[in-house]
């Protein structure tokens, strides 16, 4: 069974890799390209896989999680700038595909070590238009 | 890594359920309102469901800009503020249920998705329509 939980940050980025030249890089990345950085209200959907507790009736106590992800999650990333205070996105451009790859990254171990549940999804929505599920290598 | 990435898109349009196999009765009893003969709209969003592989230095699945393109010219700019039964030629001899629609916005994606994203790029995972809050159908790659 499958159960998901959304938590909210807000954080400025900006879309440009050193890898690219300044044309390339506003021509692939466009506004989100600018150099001074912009900021969305990101939506964080976190789902985990497990059985229900026999007593409890409950995969996962969910104060637990809402822990987890405050400390693993939203402490790191709210009101941040990525770019300069979020590794890994000093090296790799907060793309809203690297932003779920590593909410996956930080969380899936920590979600093992409950031993109640096994990380099954991250869904980073960037904004009401736009949005990414990362399930883990497939 | 493989990454799926969901746009949507919003257009307005009308439409009236009536299936010409059907007699006037049976359509009105199977459609109800919606088989007003003077039509109705809606305000309908499309999901478009990619799946991809995040490249090392763009870190993008998909060129967001390219497949807002493709929306606008395969999709948007066809469906917006018509009369669907009237102008959308599929229609002309298919019902335009959502379900029907949705086939429809698929295969209108895929016809040029090879041309547009290359046969190694990002696929076309699933196509989803909200006709309504509460009204929603999804045709995907998968059964």
């Amino acid at each position: 069974m499958i159960i998901s939980k959304k938590v909210e940050f807000s954080a400025s980025h900006i879309c440009r890799s050193p890898g690219l030249s300044n044309e390339e890089n506003e021509r692939i990345y466009g506004a989100a390209a600018n150099p001074l950085g912009h900021g969305h209200n990101y939506v964080v959907e976190v789902a985990i896989a497990g059985v229900p507790d026999a007593v409890t009736g409950m995969i996962l106590d969910l104060k637990h999680l809402k822990e987890i992800l405050e400390e693993k999650i939203l402490s790191v990333y709210d009101h941040r700038l990525l770019n300069r205070e979020v590794p890994p996105f000093d090296r790799i451009v907060p793309t809203v595909e690297n932003i779920a790859i590593d909410i996956w990254n930080r969380l899936e171990r920590h979600i093992d070590a409950t031993g109640r549940a096994q990380l099954y999804s991250v869904k980073v929505h960037e904004t009401n238009e736009l949005f990414v599920e990362y399930r883990g290598e497939e | 890594m493989t990454v799926r990435l969901a746009r949507r898109y919003g257009f307005s349009a009308s439409h009236r359920l009536h299936s010409p196999a059907l007699s006037d009765e049976e359509n009105r009893a199977l459609y109800g309102k919606c088989n007003n003969p003077h039509g109705h709209g809606h305000n309908y969003e499309v999901e478009v469901t990619v799946r991809g592989q995040v490249d090392e230095i763009t870190g993008r699945a998909i060129d967001i800009a390219a497949l807002d393109r493709l929306a606008e010219e395969q999709i948007l700019a066809p469906f917006r503020w018509r009369n669907l039964n009237a102008e959308v030629s599929a229609f002309q001899t298919e019902v335009p249920t959502t379900e029907n629609l949705a086939a429809e916005v698929d295969r209108r994606l895929r016809a040029v998705w090879d041309e547009r994203f290359g046969s190694a790029g990002p696929r076309l995972e699933r196509v989803s329509i909200w006709e309504t809050e509460r009204n929603i159908c999804q045709v995907s790659d998968y059964a």
